[in-house]
């Protein structure tokens, strides 16, 4: 290797690069069918694109095509305009993040020297490589002591953040993840997808994520393609097309029977029109608030009592409304409080957990914004943006 | 060594009565009574010639498990690449193994004749088996995950064998030498026969079996040199393997 060569490569590439898949074929041999055939596939830099299907639909031979550690048979994949072919497959590699289920850290190596893999191998600096692990294990959340340890010492979750760190160490221009989050059990896994996409939120890298898990494909894709047996792409959308309009039957049965339930967890709460309570303040006559509530077009039926701020502080009930004025102390407490930007799906929990009929929501200074309801989500999910299964949907009289 | 060489030992019956007297200065009351194990009397005196001996019996393991580990590891590392040369290789080094130890020295003679290098290669045959069933099974066990992460990450073929294969299969690679070293050590007391020196020199006499004092000695330099030898190759597993003995906390 040339000098000139050595520095280019230790240059950091900042940002992503597009990936199309361009009529990709792998042909394994001594089977009739391909495993993945004529793929073609355009995705954005700095999204996430979910591959997702059943087992041995292809999905992780797709993914495997673009560093090589599977070698397509036909056809071209192109990363960044460039086609893979023309690149040392191990050169390829050390520009793509690669995290794999089983995570597969270097148990001899500490954490650290696991993270400085990549820079290892494209020659950088140790004081770079240093800086850089340090970096790293700041955003993935990780004491920096624990670049010390070895993987043994850590727990499953940390282990793949670690992983996915090692990945990241020498900004790569694409990140292939199969499945990286298929080995950590539900609660772990839940967080760490959350903290994934709070980090790609800040690095924005291009993602090819593989999973078998549709609820995991719509939490984390900004794109979906849903693949069936040979490679064949179903449906190529964002998660809420294709929750909304399932482009064949195929993936009308992947996506279950409770994708109109799925929707909200794509949903926000401000993302609906929410009702309006009558608001009552402290030392108001009762005679005022009840005048409200008489309104023929009053949709909540109870009074909301709130500050000088609008801030939300309980609920009045009829025993509240007998005295003379509105009392500070409200007989009924304010139940589940949500804020606008909470998901939809959380806030139904939320009010289910509650038992509550009503909850408020406020915005980002706590002021009441409106009142949700398990009606007016009931509504939504029977509403045409919501149906989705028009033989089995059913007109049910509501008011 | 000269006076080595000069030792009529191709085989135990030929080193007759003679060794016995001839080597052993003094007349102990110990010396007579055959029922006596162990003659301190004699030990003390007759200590001295045991260094160069123990010396040659050094030189010979060194030499010969050395070769052996080089030998078997290019062997296994070649089983590791084609894994259709695993089986005869195994059973090529098995049968090696199981030569008996004597006939295997006499069977060379007629090849090599009365040489340090018949011993030498003897004993390097004897280390095979054991040194390339370790590395085989030592590379065998290193996660496919830690390869295909490694290979996904883009080091080459070579870089994943020396970074990631070898360093993971340290310990057996280590466990192998050691069972191989100590059981050269012991072998090698077979060189006698060959004219390779040793400490089957001061062992293999028919005047021993009436005077174990001799052979109680060679045992004892044997032993000592077994669990030098052994010690220093934990010392080194020890110390190449950090990760071992980290624990989840």
């Amino acid at each position: 290797m040339s000098e000139a060569q050595a520095t280019s490569e230790s240059q950091p590439q900042p940002g992503a690069s597009s990936v199309s898949y361009e009529g990709a074929t792998k042909r394994y041999g001594g089977s009739a069918t391909p495993a993945v055939d004529n793929l073609t596939l355009e995705v954005p830099a700095g999204e996430i694109c979910v591959l997702v299907g059943p087992s041995g639909c292809g999905k992780t031979t797709a993914m495997r095509m673009v560093n090589r550690t599977v070698e397509m048979s036909e056809g071209d994949i192109r990363v960044g305009g460039e086609s893979v072919r023309d690149k040392d497959p191990a050169k390829l590699r050390r520009e793509i993040g690669y995290v794999i289920q089983q995570i597969g850290l270097f148990p001899h190596r500490t954490i650290a020297e696991n993270i400085g893999a990549v820079p290892q191998l494209l020659g950088w600096k140790k004081e770079r490589t240093r800086a850089r692990t340090s970096e790293l294990l700041e955003l993935i959340g990780l004491d920096p002591e624990l670049g010390e340890r070895y993987p043994v010492q850590l727990s499953g979750g940390q282990q793949q953040r670690v992983g996915v760190a090692r990945a990241l160490a020498a900004d790569p221009l694409v990140m292939l993840m199969d499945e990286p989050f298929g080995a950590i059990d539900p609660i772990a896994r839940e967080r760490l997808q959350n903290e994934f996409l709070r980090l790609q939120a800040q690095v924005r890298k291009t993602v090819l994520f593989v999973t078998h898990d549709i609820d995991e494909a719509i939490k984390m894709g900004d794109r979906i393609a849903i693949m069936k047996e040979g490679g064949r792409v179903e449906q190529y959308a964002t998660p809420a097309e294709i929750l909304m309009a399932p482009a064949t039957e195929f993936v009308e049965d992947f996506v279950g029977a409770d994708r109109a339930l799925k929707r909200l967890a794509l949903m926000r709460v401000s993302d609906i029109d929410l009702w309006e309570a009558p608001l009552a303040h402290v030392g108001q006559a009762t005679t005022e608030v009840r005048a409200k509530l008489a309104e023929p077009d009053v949709e909540v039926p109870y009074p909301l009592l709130v500050d000088s701020e609008r801030r939300p502080l309980g609920w009045l009930s009829e025993r509240d409304l007998r005295a003379e004025t509105v009392p500070a102390k409200p007989d009924s407490p304010l139940g589940p409080l949500l804020d606008r930007d909470d998901i939809m799906r959380d806030a139904l929990a939320d009010l289910l957990q509650g038992e509550a009929q009503y909850a408020a929501v406020v915005d980002h200074e706590g002021r009441i914004d409106g009142v949700l309801s398990v009606e007016i989500i009931s509504e939504f999910l029977k509403s045409p943006a919501a149906k989705t299964e028009e033989h089995s949907a059913v007109e049910r009289p509501h008011g | 060594m000269a006076s080595l060489a000069a030792l009529p030992l191709a085989a135990a019956g030929q080193v007759g009565e003679g060794f016995f007297h001839e080597r052993t200065p003094g007349n102990r009351p110990c010396q007579a009574n055959p029922s006596h194990l162990f003659c301190w009397d004699w030990a003390r005196e007759n200590i001295d010639r045991y260094g160069t001996p123990a010396l040659q019996q050094l030189e010979l393991v060194l030499i010969s498990v050395v070769l052996g580990f080089l030998v078997a590891f290019a062997l296994a590392l070649l089983a590791h690449r084609r894994r259709w040369l695993r089986p005869p290789l195994l059973a090529g080094t098995g049968v090696l193994y199981a030569i008996p130890s004597i006939s295997f020295f006499l069977l060379l003679l007629p090849i090599t004749g009365r040489s340090r290098e018949t011993a030498i290669i003897a004993l390097s045959a004897y280390t095979l088996q054991i040194i390339f069933r370790n590395v085989t099974v030592g590379l065998e066990n290193v996660p496919e995950s830690a390869k295909d992460s490694a290979r996904g990450m883009g080091m080459t073929e070579r870089q994943i064998l020396w970074r990631v294969e070898i360093p993971l299969a340290t310990p057996e690679i280590i466990g192998g030498l050691r069972i191989a070293t100590v059981s050269t050590i012991a072998i090698a007391t077979l060189a006698v026969f060959v004219h390779a020196g040793g400490l089957g020199t001061q062992i293999y006499g028919a005047a021993n079996l009436r005077f174990p004092t001799s052979i109680l000695i060679s045992i004892v330099i044997v032993m000592v040199m077994a669990f030098i030898f052994d010690a220093a190759l934990l010392t080194i597993q020890y110390f190449t393997t950090p990760w071992r003995r980290a624990r989840a906390s």
